[in-house]
């Protein structure tokens, strides 16, 4: 007999509320819907793919199918199925998230239907293959039949875990009913799906523009960018080492940093000094990258109101001024150091956080055992401080491929080869000259994949170390 | 004895050393500003490191609110600051109050689709193109609209929205107020920490921003302050004075202006700024 984990309390068999404390103890069966929803975004991305091959609008992408169908192209109107086709998709994976199956079957159907339909002629198809959408018909069947697959699998999951104990459902309403009565935020979720869609996933389209070589208008040319990428673009490589050299390097001394800060400033006891501490170094924390570029250049300037390379050459410590930041020697370590004493400050709220919720009577009773402060640190602070240490490295490995302001506003021209990151290498190469827009919508795409692949690694890690998500 | 000795004086050197060390970062932090400030008030800034200045005049802090030049760039940051605030939070407050509707269907779809979008983006470029499609380069929309969107603190948010106990939305519903009456009288009255901390990101984004405007507008006219700052610094495209200040005394002016509004009310928004970070990363 199944128990309830906060009270105790036997269960009835397949409750989803505990009868006695109301605790969800219920853990809906996982089934494959998964597969139903793979498959149609496969089909999906299918079906977009004479987008990146032909042309711009549907009705030129679409051509190829009414060339299948008549080679005069005096039908050339299919472009009608071709929506049909993909409101059938979209709708079998809305139907299979609210838990529907059953009918998304009929609407994949459709869609295989209609993508038949356009299809007839496939001898044609497969004889020509300059007027085709190449693998994308793969892509497209490949996706259908993986969807189909998926809606049946779930149909048969279904059946078997049907019977409930309906006394214990939290709410046995119809979908439709609860839909309606949530009309009011659906209204209210309208503006933040406008948004969400102008600015998040409309962009995501042109991700097609990555293999079209945009100029004017896009041409397709394949995968010749990322071949160009991978094998001749050698200050495209220089990017990409040089933005994981930066940001992991960066991440390391501002966390290291950020650790010795909290730990000794937790050691002060005087309140208002702490306190007045505190205020001070989280200030540079709400300059712009502009603003602090704008005072370190004043201060590293090589004329007379360069403080300090008038301090080194009065220590005699340097011969003459340096220019610290047009030299590709000095100007990492000085991007480094700005980086600390900017964010620093700020890096140290989380740990101070934790600090202060390390319960004191810790550190009596390890002081009455004889310990001393170092030994107070290393078995009582530093275990306490490491989950939240592993957090912070966490969440912010996962923006590594982000880095732009902070190098770009800090860069020039003469120290290229040691600051030039990918984010600024896309910007100077698409908005100076005769941009091509293809070319760095690709090295775009390889840093969205990288830094994809960097956020779901963190949440993994994340939720193994501290069992939640990154957000 | 000398043991004993020994033991009570390292008790005491380490708080004095600690004392002094923050005293020496605080410093650190505080010479460049510190700096900055002199020099903006100083006629003839640009020789080195002063206490304090030299030739004291206030013509410099005159010029920024008498040029167009330099009020008209500080007025268009004001402006995307206060009406990128307003939407953004606009955004994140309804997104999160839909998001804790966990009867809704469709709630976890919405959910994964603001996720995706962390963990996947277009690019800039695609970005540019949409921008570009939607007729918004060379306006402010361009700089407003597409930062007033932050799926980080629409999650944050919701974080907030999940503390308030759900008693009150059904004591408020069998009293026959409506989703959008409770919006407004539960759950907004009740989250004001939360608006705030979150309010305070948006605006620090929003009046630092100087990617956006970089890459989206092109006209002179619409440069916000911090484009203006870079102009100035970088290109040394000061305005013409006839006036005695040098042209560095206008330079340190305009950092002091640019990071102003938020010195001034960071001290009093510490706690917001500090919680808003808290709930962020380690709320369980």
């Amino acid at each position: 007999m199944a128990v309830c984990k906060a009270c105790n309390a036997e269960l009835p068999k397949n409750a989803r509320l505990c009868p006695k404390c109301g605790t969800k103890v219920y853990q809906p069966p996982k089934n494959i819907r998964i597969l139903a929803i793979v498959g149609a975004v496969i089909a999906i991305i299918g079906g977009l793919l004479p987008f990146i091959q032909n042309a711009e609008t549907v009705k030129d992408a679409y051509s190829y199918m009414s060339y299948l169908n008549n080679k005069n192209y005096a039908y050339p109107n299919h472009e009608i199925l071709w929506y049909f086709f993909m409101l059938a998709l979209v709708a079998t994976c809305i139907i299979v998230v609210v838990k529907k199956e059953v009918f998304s079957i009929i609407t994949t159907v459709i869609a295989g239907i209609i993508f038949a339909l356009t299809m007839n002629d496939l001898k044609t198809f497969l004889a020509e293959p300059q007027y085709t959408i190449g693998f994308g018909t793969y892509v497209v069947i490949f996706g259908l039949v993986l969807a189909v697959a998926g809606c049946f699998f779930d149909i048969l999951k279904y059946r078997k875990t049907i019977q409930y104990d309906t006394r214990y459902f939290t709410n046995n309403k119809s979908t439709w009913s609860r839909m309606v009565n949530h009309k009011w935020f659906y209204l209210m979720f309208l503006p933040v799906l406008i948004f969400i869609l102008l600015f998040n996933y409309w962009p995501m389209l042109g991700i097609r523009y990555a293999f079209t070589d945009y100029v004017k208008l896009p041409v397709y040319v394949g995968i010749k960018h990322f071949h160009k990428m991978a094998t001749k673009d050698t200050y495209f490589w220089m990017a990409f080492r040089n933005t994981l050299e930066l940001s992991i390097l960066k991440l390391f001394l501002n966390t290291s940093m950020a650790v010795i800060i909290s730990l000794l400033l937790h050691e002060i006891t005087n309140i208002h000094f702490k306190k007045t501490v505190q205020t001070i170094i989280y200030l540079p924390h709400f300059m712009s990258w502009v603003v602090v570029a704008a005072i370190f250049r004043m201060i590293l300037t090589t004329s007379e109101s360069g403080i300090v390379n008038q301090i080194l050459v009065n220590l005699n410590i340097i011969e003459e001024p340096v220019f610290w930041m047009g030299t590709n020697e000095t100007w990492r370590p000085v991007y480094y150091i700005i980086n600390i004493w900017k964010d620093t400050g700020w890096g140290t709220i989380l740990f101070l956080a934790t600090l202060s919720g390390i319960s004191p009577e810790l550190y009596e009773a390890a002081q009455i055992d004889g310990a001393n402060r170092w030994n107070r640190m290393r078995y009582i602070t530093l275990p306490a401080l490491a989950n939240t240490i592993i957090t912070v490295f966490i969440l912010n490995l996962a923006k590594v491929m982000n880095l732009f302001e902070s190098v770009f506003v800090l860069m020039n021209d003469a120290v290229i080869e040691v600051s030039n990151v990918i984010q600024t290498y896309i910007y100077t190469q698409s908005f100076s000259g005769v941009p091509n827009y293809g070319y760095t919508t690709a090295v775009g795409l390889f840093k969205s994949l990288v830094g994809c692949v960097l956020v779901l690694g963190c949440d993994w890690a994340s939720k193994k170390v501290r069992g939640r998500g990154i957000v | 004895m000398s043991n004993v000795n020994k033991k009570k004086q390292k008790v005491k050197v380490f708080p004095i050393f600690n004392t002094v060390l923050f005293i020496v970062i605080s410093l650190i932090i505080l010479i460049p500003i510190w700096k900055v400030i002199v020099d903006s008030l100083d006629a003839s800034a640009g020789y080195g490191m002063r206490l304090w200045p030299n030739q004291f005049t206030l013509d410099g802090y005159k010029m920024v609110f008498t040029r167009s030049a330099l009020y008209r760039p500080f007025l268009i940051s004001c402006l995307v600051t206060i009406s990128g605030c307003f939407l953004g939070l606009l955004l994140s407050t309804l997104g999160a109050y839909v998001l804790i509707q966990w009867e809704m269907p469709g709630r976890s779809f919405f959910a994964y689709m603001l996720l995706f979008t962390m963990i996947f983006n277009g690019g800039m470029i695609p970005t540019y193109l949409v921008i570009k499609q939607l007729g918004m380069l060379n306006t402010l929309w361009a700089v407003i609209l597409p930062l007033s969107i932050n799926v980080y603190n629409l999650v944050l948010m919701r974080n907030f929205f999940e503390g308030i106990p759900a008693s009150l939305f059904e004591a408020a519903s069998i009293d026959g107020c409506s989703p959008i009456g409770i919006f407004f009288k539960v759950v907004l009255p009740l989250s004001k920490a939360a608006l705030a901390s979150i309010g305070l990101m948006f605006a620090v984004a929003f009046w630092n921003d100087y990617t956006n405007f970089k890459i989206y507008v092109t006209k002179n006219s619409l440069y916000n302050f911090q484009m203006k700052l870079r102009g100035l610094i970088m290109d040394g495209d000061v305005p013409q004075t006839g006036d005695k200040i040098s042209d560095n005394t206008i330079q340190n002016v305009t950092i002091i202006v640019a990071i102003i509004p938020f010195m001034i009310i960071y001290p009093f928004c510490q706690d917001y700024f500090v919680q808003g970070v808290n709930v962020g990363a380690v709320k369980e």
